[in-house]
């Protein structure tokens, strides 16, 4: 007689990991459908609904390609922490901070557009950094967790932009009642409606990676994210790099706010972050902080985003995508766990 | 076999026909590109303290694991009281009374004495108060006759009491298998001698114990028989009263070994410009005044023991000496400069290489690959970094070359560093410190966990070294060791130095006084 018994091994094996990621969301996927056709509802005439708005034509590919921009931009913010040990919980904020930045550029400096652009993209860097440089010092002096503090930031840059956007910098024409004017400058378009912001983020994810593998700094970095005693001990200046890491995925997080405001929404209005912050920590998590990895996990959740937007339009709620994308990231993490065990087969005792 | 009297029972002092407590069969392992063991049988008794040899990298602890279901075998058979097993996780193996000691110690740091004891622990009630925690760890404490403080966090206490933490942690789940992975490394030979005494009172009850260590004389003194692994096989298993010291390493190594004398020399003039200087340094930290008023000078060309019970102050002398901690009070002077405030990156640059006492937690980030490991030194100069372009290429190149000085076989660098056997780490740690030391080499217990043919190889290189007109500072507790290699001995106690000596006709009972705080007699 033979048991099947489970073994934890230290390590997964990159293969093993790779085949449950897969698993764990075509499992997520069957779920949503089970619960649909669950409902009355008949899955898989709204998968093939989904798949072919989303895939079928230009809108829905330009559609998408709005979304994954600035997934693309928080996926990497929240990775490039994640590199040195830090959870930056705060994109969300970042990205807000980074818009309003952005917009007062361009709402309120004069001159010509593509140095008004480049004012707005490093005013939206700038901006975010900024917004997480409280957070960043106080793990480096006092060694409080970056966690919590970044997160609370989050609320105070979601509450400016609305107070802005509804208060002082509202839109004079009176003809909208929560949203700033448009603003007079663009990113200018690459594709259809896609503009700039894309590109650019793809490019940044290449960089960063070159950066991660091919820099002295970013031998560094990853030393002192995997053993800050090394770190010192090899003399490097980790609370220093701690600082500029962060400030870094602030960066990133701030330029995908300015590119949302100057190049999707074209005005400054509450909730322009869309929870594309929070969003892109699971981006950065399933992506196990690769910056090119970054880009197909947040091709992935745009195509699940943008989906739900097509639910809805299918008479869904809201809730139902949020569902699926924490459903991912549950079974996600369910496989990740799993890739440690083994399976045996023991013989027992043959008595 | 069968048929034949068994004279182990009888050796032993068992009832004839007495089962082994637990018995290998053909045990095989197998990690890619290495065989880690092969087709190992192994048998132990009760009542018996069975040594487990092997150089680094032989396969001690992988078979061990293996036992203990940390990892699964490739092939072969686990028996335990007569039956076969396959112990899917240390908590399996516990139950069934095979309990271990590890290598590296896993304890939670933050977490109490008795809170390590009884965490993970099925007869740990559900909820219990601190207070009765505590109360039954002293119980346990008191019967096993391992002395531990039970309210004490154990990120504070000594290496010796976590050790006893841990094998209290093991018997107090009625283990009757105690398997210790190199535990003497880490202790004080008084450490090592209350060990002892535990471990004999353990196996007069009945009980095993199976006993990995590099020190043979303490195998000589403490096991009844010994098993020898090469390359992942078993060699022998001997008596070990039928043994020397001698015919063990031979045995291991599978050749005779040369043991390196350090050849008599001229001991280099007293009136030599001290390298590194430290002059009434002082240091004040957290845990109170660590250093106090040293003033010690280390020559270019010499080797400088520094003898003392483990946790006098050598951590932080090895801190403020590499720049990983600046004194409190007092100056520090390399070649004639100050260098006081100069920080580590500074120090290295300068040629001072640092074998640190801790390799898990500061020399070495065991979750890279080896690679990322053996550059640590070395990556921001050409030709691992251009114009602070990084090189992969450069870095597994230079990776390449220390672990073939090293001799560590690796077969492959990407391989996360945690995956090398301790000895093997240490090998690598060791290396990358003795190429960037130009000046001076500041080794803390650099033999610990390395067999003997490579703490030989090492100290030949220490030689070498010093014969280059590098200062090398060798901290250490075997007192032989100094008294082989060194050309001084200072002695530290309490963070104070309680005075320096000559080696050559130092007189070890002296030192033996000073290592308890007594001060050198002043020179006329
Ligand atoms: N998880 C692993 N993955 C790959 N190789 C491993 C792993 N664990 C051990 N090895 C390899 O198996 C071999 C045996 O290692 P082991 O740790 O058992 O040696 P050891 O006899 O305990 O040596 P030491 O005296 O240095 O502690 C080594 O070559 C080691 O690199
Ligand atoms: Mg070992």
């Amino acid at each position: 007689m033979s048991t099947i018994r489970l073994q934890r091994m230290p390590i997964a094996p990159a293969k093993v990991s790779f085949v449950l990621r897969i698993i764990s969301v075509l499992l997520a996927l069957l779920t949503t459908a089970i619960v649909l056709w669950a409902t009355g509802r008949d899955p898989i005439a709204l998968g093939g609904k989904v798949i072919s708005s989303t895939f079928g034509s230009t809108f829905g590919l330009e559609d998408l390609s709005l979304l994954l921009s600035p997934l693309i931009y928080c996926g990497l913010a929240v990775a490039v922490a994640l590199r040195i040990g830090a959870w930056n919980i705060g994109a969300e904020g970042q990205f807000n901070f980074g818009a309003f930045c952005a917009a007062g550029i361009a709402l309120f400096v004069p001159g010509p557009t593509w140095l008004i652009l480049i004012l707005m993209m490093v005013a939206g860097a700038i901006g975010g950094a900024l917004w997480i440089l409280i957070p960043t010092l106080a793990r480096a002096y006092a060694d409080v967790s970056e966690l919590i503090t970044t997160l609370l930031m989050n609320f105070v840059a979601m509450l400016l932009v609305y107070w802005v956007a509804t208060g002082p910098w509202l839109d004079p024409s009176g003809m909208a009642l929560a949203t700033t004017a448009r603003l007079p400058v663009s990113v200018p378009p690459v594709w259809g409606i896609v503009h700039w912001g894309l590109p650019i983020g793809i490019i940044l994810a290449f960089a960063l990676a070159l950066f991660f593998t091919y820099t002295r700094w970013g031998y560094e970095v990853r030393i002192a994210g995997a053993n800050a005693g090394a770190a010192s001990y090899a003399g490097m200046p980790v609370k220093t790099q701690l600082i500029g890491v962060m400030l870094l995925s602030g960066a990133i997080a701030g330029l995908g706010g300015m590119m949302e405001v100057a190049g999707t929404v074209g005005r400054l209005q509450g909730g322009i972050s869309n929870n594309y912050g929070y969003i892109g920590i699971m981006v950065a998590v399933l992506a196990r902080a690769a910056p090119l990895g970054v880009l197909a996990t947040a091709f992935f959740m745009a195509v699940i985003l943008n989906g739900g937007i097509i639910l809805q339009s299918q008479g869904l709620t809201t809730h139902t995508v949020l569902a699926v994308t924490g459903l991912i990231l549950l079974y996600a993490a369910i496989g990740d766990e799993a890739a440690h065990y083994k399976v045996l087969r023991t013989k027992t005792g043959e008595s | 076999m069968t048929g034949l009297p068994d004279p182990i029972q009888q050796r032993l002092g068992l009832a004839p026909g007495t089962p082994p407590i637990l018995a290998l069969k053909g045990v095989s392992k197998y990690f890619p590109g290495v065989i880690a063991n092969e087709d190992v049988n192994l048998e132990v008794y009760p009542g018996e303290i069975h040594a487990l040899l092997g150089e680094n990298g032989a396969g001690k602890s992988t078979l061990m694991n293996i036992v203990t279901g940390i990892y699964k075998m490739d092939a072969g058979e686990v028996i335990v009281g007569g039956e076969t097993r396959d112990f899917a996780s240390p908590t399996d193996a516990i139950e069934a009374g095979i309990g271990m000691v590890h290598q590296h110690f896993k304890l939670v740091r933050a977490f109490t004495v008795a809170e390590n004891v009884h965490l993970g622990w099925p007869d740990t009630p559900k909820r219990i108060s601190r207070r009765t925690l505590e109360t039954r760890t002293a119980k346990l404490s008191e019967e096993l006759g391992l002395a531990v403080n039970p309210s004490a966090v154990v990120a504070d206490i000594s290496t010796g009491e976590q050790q006893r933490v841990e094998i209290l942690r093991v018997l107090a789940r009625d283990a009757k298998l105690l398997i210790l992975d190199e535990p003497t490394a880490v202790l004080t030979p008084k450490e090592a001698r209350e060990l002892f005494a535990a471990l004999r009172a353990f196996t007069a009850r009945g009980n095993a114990v199976i006993f990995i260590s590099h020190k043979l004389d303490e195998v000589m003194e403490i096991s009844n028989r010994v098993t020898v692994l090469r390359g992942g096989r078993k060699v022998a298993t001997e008596w070990t009263e039928n043994c020397t010291e001698k015919s063990l390493a031979q045995m291991m190594v599978g050749r005779e070994i040369v043991l390196t004398e350090t050849g008599e020399r001229a001991a280099p003039a007293a009136d030599v410009a001290p390298c590194l200087s430290l002059s009434d340094v002082s240091l004040t930290t957290a845990q109170g005044t660590v250093l106090k008023n040293i003033s010690l000078d280390l020559r270019p060309g010499e080797i400088l023991g520094v003898a003392g019970v483990a946790g006098n102050g050598q951590r932080e002398l090895t801190y403020v000496m590499t720049g990983l901690a600046t004194p409190t009070s007092g100056t520090i002077t390399l070649d004639g400069a100050d260098v006081t405030q100069a920080g580590a990156r500074a120090m290295a640059q300068k040629g001072i290489g640092h074998i640190p006492e801790d390799r898990l937690h500061s020399g070495m980030a065991p979750t890279l690959s080896i690679t990322d490991n053996a550059v640590l030194r070395e990556y921001s100069q050409p030709p691992l970094t251009r114009k602070g372009w990084f090189s992969p290429k450069g870095a597994t190149n230079l990776a390449r070359e220390i672990a073939k000085v090293a001799e560590v076989m690796v077969p492959d660098f990407a391989m996360p560093a945690r995956n090398l056997s301790g000895g093997n780490q240490q090998r690598l740690v060791a290396r990358r410190e003795m190429r960037i030391a130009d000046k001076i080499l500041v080794a803390a217990y650099p033999s610990r966990g390395l067999d003997v043919g490579a703490i030989n190889t090492m100290m030949r290189y220490f030689v070498e070294l010093r014969d280059k007109g590098v200062g090398v500072l060798l901290i250490s507790e075997e007192l032989e060791e100094l008294m082989n290699f060194s050309d001084r001995i200072a002695v530290m106690f309490h963070g104070e130095i309680m005075g320096i000596v000559p080696t050559k006709g130092a007189d070890v009972e002296e030192i033996g006084l000073m290592m308890g705080g007594k001060r050198q007699e002043a020179a006329e």
